[in-house]
C-alpha cells in the first residue's frame, strides 16, 4: 500500500532510483555525526545503523550506565546526570547541548524517553539540528491520542468508540457530563491518557461508580508520567487482536505501509510476543488495514517511521487506536520479513533522501511476505508474580544463535539491570519460511537461552512457543489471562521439583557452575551434546552476581566422578 | 549418576529462600540418593526421568560451607530461577526443635517487619509512626520500571517505624515499615 501526494518531484525522485539496495554508499553518509538519545538495546541498534551508514555515533548516559554497551560502542559519549530518567535521559536541554558540543547534526531518540515529545522534537529543530523522526507538528498531531482519534475519524478510518475531547477531571461540576459520556460509550470502558503509552494512565472501568476514582488515578498517573493529565474514555473492544501497520514516509510525501504485525499477546498492555505478518488475514483484509494506516499517516503529513495501531474485533473489523511516531520495540520482525532496515531508512529519510525504489518494492512485497518472524521480549520480570519487575545483577548470560535468529540486547554477563528504566533486557527474534516453522525455531531458540542471577519472562515465552493455541494462531489480548494465569503455578511447580533435586545434588557434593572453571571442563560428559564452554558466560568472580567463587579445591574434590 | 562412594546416603531439607518463596512453597525432604543429575559442565545439569535441564550455581557466602552447614543454591530450570536453601535433615531437625522452644516468646502478636518485594524508588509515604492501620491500607508507593506500586499492610496494627523516605531508592529486601 502506497500513497503519494500530488508531488511530481516526489514521483520523479522515487522513479529515478533504480539501485538494488536501499542505501547507495556512493551518496555518502546521511550525517557525519548522530547523537543517540537513548540507552540499552535500542541505543546499540541505532549506533550500529549509524556505523553501517558511515556516520559517527555519540552516546549519552546516566550514572547507572557509565560502562554500558551503548557507551562503549559509540564514538563519543556524554554524561547526562544521575540514574533517574528525569535527571538524565529525559533532559532534552542537556541532550541538545551535548549534540551541539559534539558536532552532531542529528538526534535519534529511539523509543520511550523523549521519542514522542513534540516539544523536544521542536527544540531539536529550533537548534538547527535534525530530529530523526516525524516533524514536531506530526508528533503533536499524532502523539496526542485525542487529536489522533479526531484526525483518523476525519480521514474516514473507523476509530474505537469513545470520547474525542479531554474529560474535565478537575471540575466537580463536570462529573455528570462525564458520566453521561461514559453511558454513551458503554461499559466496560477504558480511561486512557491522551499522552499515554505502555498502559500508563490507563484504567479499566466496569461500572459507573468506579469512574470518578479511575479518572482521578489515571489522570494523576498520566500527569506524573507524561506531564499531561488529560484523559478520555474509550470502549473496551473484547475479544480483540492487536494489529499494527509499519509506516515509512519521506520528505517528498511518499508514504508506504511495510506490512503489519500482530502484538496480541500482552500483559497490562505491555507487549510480550510480536509477529509479522499478522496470521490469518486475507489479502483483502491486509490491504484494507494498510489503507487505513496510510490514510491516517497522510492526514498527519507523516514523515520518517511510525506505526498505526488497530484492534481487530471478533467480527473481523479493524478499529483505529493510535499512531506511535517512533521506531517501535518490535520493529525487528518487520525487518526480518521485509528485508528493510527501518533504522537505516529513518536516518536516510531524516537526511532528506527519498525512499528508494528498492525500499518501495520491498514494502509492496511486505503485503504478502514469504516469511514469518516472531519476537519475544525477554524482560527482567517475574511471571509468577504478575510480571513484577525485578532489578538485579545478571550472572550467566547465554543468548541463542544459529540460523534465522536475531538477538537485540545490550546486556552481558555480570551486568546490573537498574530499577530506574524499562525492564526489557533482550529481544529474541526468529524468522523462517512460514509461521509453523518459525514457532518450531522459536522453541529451539528459547531452549538455548540461559540467564541466571535474575528472574526473566523466559518461562512464559517457552510456554507460549509450546502452546497448541498459539500454534493454531488463536490470538487475543486476553491470551495471558486465559492461558498463562491458570497454568503458571503448575509450570513453576514442575520446575521447582526439578530444581529441588538439583539443589540436593549440588549440596551432596555435586557440581555448581561457579565451581567450574577447568575442573568441570576436565570432566567427561556422559552425553554427546556437551555444549562448548563459554568463559565469558561465567561472571567475573566478584561474587556480587550470585556466581560464587565456590571454585574451591575441596569442593571440586567432592564432586561425583563419572 | 550416584554420589561418590565415600558419602553416606543423606536426607536433605530444601526450601526456597525468602526472596524466592511463593505462597504454597514448602520445605521438602529429599533423599540425595533419589536425585540423578547428569552434569554437563559449567554447572549445567540434566535431570533424568524428566525433561528438565537445569543450570545450578552456589549463592551466598564466599566461603565453602562446612559439613552439615546449610547452603544456598541458585538453580534455573526452564527459565524459572530459584534460590534454594539446602540443609542436612538431621541438622534441620535440631534447629527446628530449638526454634520451637524459643517460639512461644515471640508469638504472632509480635512486630511485623515489611520488606521491599521489588526494588525501586519511594514516591509517597502514606503513614507515620503511631498511625493505626487496617489490613489492606496503603503504606507507601514504590515506583519501579515506571509503574507505581502501592504497598499495603497485610494486617491491622500500629506503625512503629517507617524506615524509608520519599525519593529514596530501595533494593529488594530492604526494611520499609515496622508494624506493632
Amino acid at each position: 500500500m502506497r500513497s503519494r501526494r500530488a508531488s511530481p518531484e516526489g514521483e520523479a525522485a522515487s522513479l529515478r532510483k533504480d539501485s538494488e539496495t536501499s542505501f547507495d554508499p556512493s551518496e555518502g553518509p546521511p550525517f557525519r555525526r548522530v547523537l543517540v538519545a537513548n540507552r540499552g538495546e535500542i541505543a546499540l541498534r541505532i549506533i550500529r545503523a549509524c556505523h553501517e551508514l558511515g556516520a559517527e555515533a555519540v552516546a549519552v548516559y546516566s550514572d547507572a550506565d557509565a560502562s554500558a554497551a551503548h557507551v562503549r560502542a559509540a564514538d563519543a559519549a556524554v554524561r547526562l546526570g544521575p540514574a533517574p530518567a528525569a535527571e538524565s535521559y529525559l533532559r532534552g536541554d542537556a541532550i541538545i547541548d551535548a549534540a551541539r558540543r559534539q558536532g552532531a547534526e542529528a538526534i535519534h531518540p529511539g523509543y520511550g524517553f523523549l521519542a514522542e515529545r513534540a516539544a523536544f522534537a521542536g527544540a531539536v529543530e529550533d537548534a538547527g539540528l535534525v530530529f530523526v523522526g516525524p516533524t514536531s507538528a506530526s508528533i503533536a498531531a499524532l502523539g496526542d491520542k485525542l487529536a489522533a482519534r479526531r484526525l483518523a475519524r476525519a480521514a474516514g478510518v473507523p476509530v474505537v468508540p469513545g470520547t474525542l475531547e479531554p474529560a474535565a477531571v478537575d471540575r466537580a461540576d463536570a462529573v455528570e457530563a462525564i458520566l453521561a459520556d461514559a453511558d454513551g460509550v458503554g461499559f466496560p470502558l477504558f480511561v486512557k491518557a491522551s499522552s499515554g503509552g505502555g498502559g500508563r494512565g490507563m484504567r479499566r472501568v466496569t461500572a459507573r461508580d468506579e469512574l470518578p476514582a479511575a479518572l482521578a488515578a489515571g489522570s494523576a498517573e498520566a500527569l506524573a508520567a507524561f506531564g499531561d493529565g488529560a484523559v478520555y474514555l474509550e470502549r473496551e473492544v473484547r475479544p480483540a487482536r492487536h494489529v499494527e501497520v509499519q509506516l515509512l514516509g519521506d520528505a517528498a510525501g511518499t508514504i508506504v505501509a511495510v506490512g503489519e504485525r500482530d502484538c496480541s499477546i500482552q500483559r497490562r498492555h505491555q507487549k510480550l510476543v510480536e509477529e509479522s505478518p499478522a496470521p490469518g488475514l486475507s489479502e483483502t483484509e491486509r490491504r484494507e488495514l494498510h489503507d487505513f494506516a496510510v490514510r491516517v499517516a497522510r492526514a498527519a503529513e507523516l514523515r520518517n517511521a511510525a506505526t498505526a495501531e488497530f484492534l481487530l474485533d471478533g467480527d473481523r473489523r479493524f478499529w483505529f487506536l493510535e499512531v506511535n511516531t517512533r521506531i517501535q520495540v518490535e520493529h525487528g520482525v518487520t525487518e526480518l520479513t521485509s528485508g528493510i532496515d527501518l533504522v537505516r531508512e529513518q536516518l536516510l529519510i531524516a537526511a532528506g533522501r527519498p525512499l528508494s525504489q528498492a525500499t518501495l518494492d520491498a514494502a509492496e512485497r511486505a503485503a504478502g511476505p514469504g516469511r514469518h518472524a516472531i519476537e519475544v521480549r525477554l524482560s527482567a520480570e517475574d511471571p509468577a508474580r504478575s510480571f513484577a519487575a525485578v532489578a538485579g545483577r545478571v550472572g550467566r548470560w547465554l543468548m541463542p544463535d544459529g540460523p534465522g535468529v536475531r538477538v537485540d540486547t545490550a546486556i552481558e554477563a555480570g551486568d546490573r539491570v537498574p530499577p530506574d528504566y524499562d525492564s526489557l533486557i533482550a529481544k529474541v527474534l526468529v524468522v523462517d519460511v512460514d509461521r509453523a516453522a518459525a514457532i518450531v525455531r522459536l522453541a529451539r531458540v528459547l531452549d538455548e537461552v540461559e540467564v541466571t542471577g535474575i528472574q526473566t519472562t523466559l518461562p512464559f515465552q517457552r510456554f507460549v512457543a509450546a502452546h497448541p493455541g498459539f500454534r493454531a494462531a488463536e490470538l487475543s489480548t486476553d491470551w495471558v489471562a486465559e492461558h498463562w494465569d491458570p497454568e503458571v503455578a503448575a509450570d513453576r511447580g514442575a520446575a521447582l521439583e526439578i530444581a529441588t533435586r538439583v539443589a540436593v545434588a549440588v549440596a551432596a557434593g555435586g557440581e555448581a557452575s561457579g565451581a567450574s572453571g577447568q575442573a568441570s571442563g576436565a570432566r567427561t560428559s556422559a552425553g554427546p551434546k556437551t555444549r562448548p564452554s563459554s568463559p565469558g558466560a561465567i561472571e567475573r568472580g566478584d561474587g556480587s552476581s550470585g556466581w560464587l567463587r565456590a571454585a574451591r579445591e575441596d569442593d571440586v574434590d567432592r564432586w561425583p566422578q563419572g | 549418576m550416584s554420589l561418590s562412594p565415600e558419602s553416606d546416603p543423606q536426607v536433605f531439607v530444601v526450601e526456597p529462600t525468602a526472596a524466592s518463596r511463593l505462597p504454597g512453597d514448602e520445605a521438602r525432604r529429599i533423599d540425595a540418593d533419589a536425585t540423578a543429575v547428569e552434569w554437563r559442565g559449567q554447572g549445567r545439569g540434566v535431570v533424568h526421568d524428566d525433561t528438565g535441564r537445569a543450570t545450578a550455581a552456589l549463592l551466598g557466602d564466599d566461603r565453602p560451607a562446612g559439613p552439615g552447614q546449610p547452603r544456598t543454591v541458585e538453580v534455573v530450570v526452564g527459565g524459572w530461577r530459584f534460590e534454594l536453601e539446602v540443609e542436612d535433615a538431621r541438622r534441620a531437625d535440631l534447629r527446628e526443635r530449638a526454634r520451637r522452644n524459643r517460639g512461644t516468646i515471640a508469638g504472632a502478636g509480635g512486630p511485623l517487619e515489611i520488606h521491599a518485594m521489588i526494588p525501586g524508588r519511594v514516591v509517597a509515604v502514606a503513614v507515620a509512626p503511631g498511625d493505626v492501620v487496617a489490613a489492606g491500607q496503603t503504606l507507601l508507593v514504590v515506583e519501579a520500571m515506571k509503574m507505581q506500586n502501592e504497598l499495603r499492610t497485610p494486617r491491622d496494627g500500629t506503625v512503629e517505624r517507617v524506615a524509608v523516605g520519599v525519593g529514596e531508592t530501595i533494593d529488594l529486601g530492604d526494611l520499609l515499615v515496622v508494624l506493632g
